[in-house]
């Protein structure tokens, strides 16, 4: 099971659909930051003086660490980015779902669609599963990297 | 080498413990490499931010520090109001005319009045308490009423709620109207005669400013200025209100309703980007 899991085949699959994924997400968010940075207002959690700054840099750094699991570079310090901002987004949306604050994630789609609470807390509970399935996939990078590791550590070609 | 000698250790366990600290060396190395690898990827990001921030078109640029007072207090939820429960006559008109011989209504009366809910309930009894006599049906050609608030300048508040009524009394007045939703909306279709004040915009200060500058004595700005956005739990317009208030506009009107509700009564709707 392990040597499927961790197998090339697979982990190659895995880095390019977590990259384009992250890609795809970064676009709508550079092309409109006022809107996204509207979007980070409504979570209620980041200090005033952040609000505008992580409207403009995150889909930046969502867009190079997509882009260098793609092209292959960097790929550890990308998926540990990418890990990161997903756990960042993990917690945001359920703090706010515990706290019954229905909003648009601005994941992917930065315009207000005029949803009604109880669609907006549906979508946010989809969110929050959508991104522990990212999440997972940020762990299968992790695991094969290890696992890489160890085998080059020990001097044994890895399996192809 | 040499001390390992000297200590007596076998050759074997000195290639062990050097390929032990190789690899500990290789490894720190490697975390550090990803650290650092990752610090770049995020540096890069603020770089490219900063950039393309500078080189965005108006409505697409953000200041770098906003200013939006209630960014950590999460607003309270607006339940809805259910509306009363409405009795429907179907079921009940149909027992009036399918069964005749049961009920001692003639059936001419039945057939040739359309039956009001109460009407209904009364024929076949259900609900003894229903004996008021039917309200009058609502028409749809009555006037709408009158402005119901008053336009007082009202220094100890940023602003005050409005609906229709007194938006519309307003904007029949030549009130300033200031759209506060994202100029690519407004350009969309917005009240005729209100200017672009989004409050997501880089340029909101300067509009802010100058709108001080177009008013700058007392009685000008103790004039009435509605401010709209999408309504429901938009709050925008209240953010404008916000800033407007503590340059001492000390009269201006959030429209509540925001302009969904404005297109809902059929106003008029102006589109493009001037006023």
């Amino acid at each position: 099971m392990k040597r499927y899991l961790t197998h090339p085949w697979l982990t190659i699959r895995v880095q390019l659909a977590l990259g384009a994924i992250f890609v795809i997400a970064a676009i709508p968010k550079i092309a409109d930051p006022p809107s996204f940075a509207h979007m980070i207002y409504n979570y209620r959690l980041v200090p005033a003086s952040l609000i505008n700054l992580s409207a403009l840099v995150m889909p930046w750094v969502e867009l190079l660490a997509g882009l260098a699991l793609i092209l292959g570079v960097w790929k550890k310090a990308a998926r540990n980015v990418i890990g990161i901002l997903l756990a960042v987004f993990i917690i945001a949306i359920s703090i706010n779902l515990f706290r019954d604050n229905a909003i648009d994630c601005g994941c992917f789609n930065v315009a207000d669609r005029g949803k009604t609470h109880e669609q907006r807390i549906f979508d946010m509970k989809v969110d929050v599963v959508r991104d522990l399935g990212m999440l997972l996939m940020v762990g299968q990078l992790w695991w094969a990297g290890k696992r890489e590791e160890d085998l080059e550590a020990a001097n044994v070609a890895p399996p192809s | 080498m040499e001390r390992w000698r000297l200590a007596g250790v076998p050759t074997h366990l000195l290639r062990f413990a050097k390929r032990c600290a190789l690899l500990r060396r290789l490894t720190i190395s490697m975390k550090q490499n990803t650290i650092f690898q990752a610090a770049a990827i995020v540096a890069a990001g603020i770089i490219l931010a900063l950039v393309a921030n500078a080189f965005a078109s108006r409505d697409r640029k953000v200041s770098l520090v906003g200013t939006y007072p209630n960014a950590l207090k999460v607003p309270a939820r607006e339940v809805p109001v259910a509306p009363p429960p409405v009795v429907t006559p179907v079921t009940q008109t149909v027992a009036t005319t399918t069964q005749p011989a049961t009920i001692t209504v003639p059936p001419t009366a039945t057939t040739t009045t359309q039956p009001t809910a109460t009407a209904a309930i009364e024929t076949v009894g259900l609900n003894p308490k229903a004996k008021t006599p039917p309200a009058p049906a609502p028409t749809t050609t009555t006037a709408p009423p009158p402005p119901t608030t008053e336009f007082k300048v009202h220094p100890d508040k940023p602003y005050i709620e409005i609906a229709y009524n007194d938006v519309k009394a307003l904007h029949d007045k030549n009130v300033l109207f200031l759209d506060a939703r994202r100029t690519s909306v407004y350009e969309q279709g917005h009240i005729p005669g209100a200017r672009t004040y989004s409050v997501w915009e880089s340029d909101i200060d300067d509009k802010v400013n100058k709108l001080f500058a177009e008013r700058n004595d007392q009685a000008a700005q103790n004039l009435p200025i509605v401010i709209y956005c999408s309504g429901g739990d938009c709050e925008d317009s209240h953010m404008l209100a916000q800033k407007l208030w503590g340059i001492q506009f000390n009269n201006v009107y959030v429209y509540k309703d925001g302009f969904p509700d404005w297109q809902q009564h059929g106003a008029p709707v102006h589109t493009g980007a001037n006023p």
